[in-house]
């Protein structure tokens, strides 16, 4: 009779450890998840800004703000001098 | 006693009925579980599963990126950026005052186009793919119920329309439709994966259910692209075809030591980030696609043909007369008399009769065999969609108008990348390169089809053509040696053949050599039908030849070969 009740304690601890082992692997999935969904949502982040610094440091962009706004322009031929 | 037994029989009497009739009960009802026990397990098992499947797994796609498309320098061509689609579900749509107006302002739909969207049937319709974030999160601000956005790709190119004809464009299925994105689209696209997942009652994902297939992302292309250079390429083709009112024009310029394609531009061009509802005529890379009678920038070929054979040397003389020159019912015009001239002047004054006087010394076997030794009538190697090899009929099928004609540039076509090409053995001691777009693609040896002499004789004369009294003065560039070659073909029209003096259309090209010391770089220009001013290849082609190479030479660092140094100081002391 002792051994069958200290059995069933036994069955019932363990069935209670595998819910609990169960519950916290789905907890932990559902972490994993989350993080897989943040590395994908950097990534697409750092997709889309080395979109925008190719765009930011086209030539046309550049050379268009150094016209404009900095007054750069290329020198003329009588404003070139060749050194030896 | 005896009444109490009675009693019990009484009552065992009505006992078996109540119990015989609640057995019947009891039966009945268990008749009706097991029946339907029966229906939903037996009959009804698949729809139930599916149902319950349903509520608690989905099936997701996991999302393959597209690979990258980068210049030499690693610097992005084409992208996938995230945006939203706009989804729409008509049974649960409800729109407030004004609302409809708004969300189709933001969507650049007509209100029309929208209510005809509403209308339909369907439980879920995209209402527009696509959408920029910022737009998105508009609509989202609507708070409209049936409205919801996805997530989504774009194929994004920041250069625009200076590399549109190289990258070329991919469409919404993200597949690619058109340039280096439709050539390499096994490569770039991937394999997208999927899993089935198990959710709880708050929509958490719990466990991974199935056999998970890992999205495979695909893999980036580098191409030998220089996006600096190709810019400059790009506003240099651009500023002399609106300034000369031209058609359109094509520019490459290639790394002459290992063939590969530094730029390869086209104007008019088109924008891949617009979504295109008629197919533009200049979404081909027209580089790549498209022959045209080379014109005189084939001489220094025909002169290499007759230098290697012996046939003539860098000074015999050849008279040219009087400008007019005719061979069987075929007449041989210069644009001016030049009288008796070396084979040297011959290619600095671009003497059509001087070479066709050569290429008599020559059989068309012969002279055949050179043009494909030197990749006329063949591809390039550059691995592109589309890619033309130009029209070189057989020799034995020229007649002896083709045989002259083809010395200088007529009767055959080319490619301006064929062109290029061409030259590669002028600036490679006597070999051809293959070209090359990718930079993975290993590097092969160059074949031999000219000697050594030969090719540095040669390239020692079309240096005469960039100086004075040359074709191409404008494509000289201060401090450095040039060598380099100019055309202006007329243009061949289906039905009207080469037309009358005054109504002709011409190919103005350059095709150029720098430094002509220790060759680095070869550019390829056409410019189709110049109507302002001049329509010289020389004075049209040449001077981006000298914006282009002069950029790259300073960008590379390539060190001076000029002897005019001394010269150029000289002026600028006298203008001091």
């Amino acid at each position: 009779m002792k051994l069958n009740l200290i059995l069933f304690s036994l069955l019932i601890i363990f069935a209670l450890v595998k819910i609990n082992a169960h519950h916290l692997y789905r907890v932990n999935h559902h972490s994993l998840e989350i993080e897989k969904r943040k590395t994908i949502e950097l990534k697409d982040e750092q997709n889309q800004l080395l979109i925008q610094e190719s765009s930011k440091s086209g030539n046309g962009r550049i050379s268009e703000y150094a016209k404009s706004k900095l007054k750069m322009n290329p020198p003329e031929k009588k404003q070139k001098r060749m050194v030896k | 006693m005896r009444k109490k037994i009675k009693k019990n029989h009484e009552f065992f009497e009505l006992s078996k009925f109540r119990r015989r009739f609640m057995l019947l009960v009891l039966l009945t009802l268990f008749f009706i579980l097991f029946s339907r026990a029966f229906f939903l397990q037996g009959m009804q098992k698949d729809f139930l599963q599916k149902e319950g499947f349903e509520r608690s797994n989905r099936n997701i796609k996991l999302y393959a990126y597209r690979g990258k498309i980068y210049d030499r320098n690693n610097q992005i061509l084409a992208a996938s950026e995230t945006v939203r689609s706009i989804t729409l579900e008509p049974n649960r749509v409800k729109f407030k005052n004004g609302d409809k107006k708004k969300l189709a302002n933001l969507l650049g739909i007509k209100i029309k186009s929208l209510n005809k969207k509403l209308k339909t049937k369907k439980n879920h319709i995209y209402l527009k793919r696509k959408v920029d974030l910022e737009i998105a999160s508009k609509i989202l601000a609507l708070q409209i119920s049936g409205i919801s956005t996805e997530k989504d790709y774009r194929r994004s190119y920041p250069d625009q329309e200076i590399s549109a004809h190289v990258v070329g464009f991919a469409g919404n299925d993200g597949n690619g439709l058109e340039g280096v994105e439709y050539k390499k689209n096994d490569y770039l696209s991937g394999t997208q994966g999927y899993k089935t997942i198990l959710i709880d009652r708050r929509g958490r994902v719990v466990d991974n259910l199935s056999e998970v297939r890992v999205p495979v992302d695909g893999k980036d292309v580098h191409l030998t692209i220089d996006k600096r250079l190709q810019h400059i390429a790009f506003q240099s083709l651009k500023k002399t075809i609106n300034d000369s009112e031209a058609i359109s024009g094509s520019a490459i310029l290639i790394d002459s030591k290992t063939g590969e394609i530094l730029t390869m531009v086209n104007y008019p061009s088109f924008n891949p980030n617009e979504r295109m509802r008629k197919r533009s005529p200049f979404v081909k890379n027209r580089v790549i696609t498209d022959a045209f009678e080379p014109g005189s920038t084939l001489k220094p070929i025909s002169i290499a043909a007759a230098l290697e054979k012996k046939v003539v040397s860098v000074n015999t003389k050849i008279d040219t007369g009087n400008g007019f020159y005719k061979v069987g019912r075929t007449q041989i015009t210069d644009t001016k008399p030049h009288g008796i001239i070396s084979v040297k002047e011959i290619l600095q004054t671009s003497s059509n009769i001087g070479v066709t006087k050569i290429a008599e010394k020559l059989s068309k076997k012969y002279l055949w065999q050179t043009y494909s030794n030197f990749g006329i009538g063949n591809l390039t190697g550059v691995n592109f969609p589309g890619e033309s090899k130009g029209v070189m009929r057989d020799y034995s099928l020229w007649k002896e108008r083709d045989h002259f004609s083809a010395s200088y540039g007529y009767s055959v076509s080319t490619t301006i990348a064929q062109l290029a090409r061409a030259y590669t053995p002028f600036a490679n001691k006597g070999e051809i390169k293959n070209l090359r777009l990718y930079k993975g693609d290993p590097t092969k040896i160059g074949q031999r089809v000219l000697s050594i002499k030969t090719s540095e004789a040669v390239l020692k004369i079309m240096e005469s053509v960039t100086e004075e009294g040359g074709t191409a003065i404008q494509a000289s560039i201060p401090g450095y040696r040039v060598a380099g070659k100019t055309g202006t073909a007329r243009q061949f029209i289906k039905g009207v053949g080469y037309g009358k003096p005054g109504e002709r259309k011409y190919n103005a090209s350059f095709v150029g050599i720098a430094p002509a010391s220790n060759p680095k770089f070869i550019m390829a220009i056409t410019i189709e039908d110049p109507s302002k001013g001049s329509n010289y290849g020389g004075v049209v082609a040449g001077p981006i030849f000298r914006r282009v190479v002069s950029e790259a030479l300073k960008i590379y660092s390539i060190p001076q070969d000029g002897i005019e140094i001394k010269a150029e100081i000289d002026n600028d002391k006298k203008e001091i």
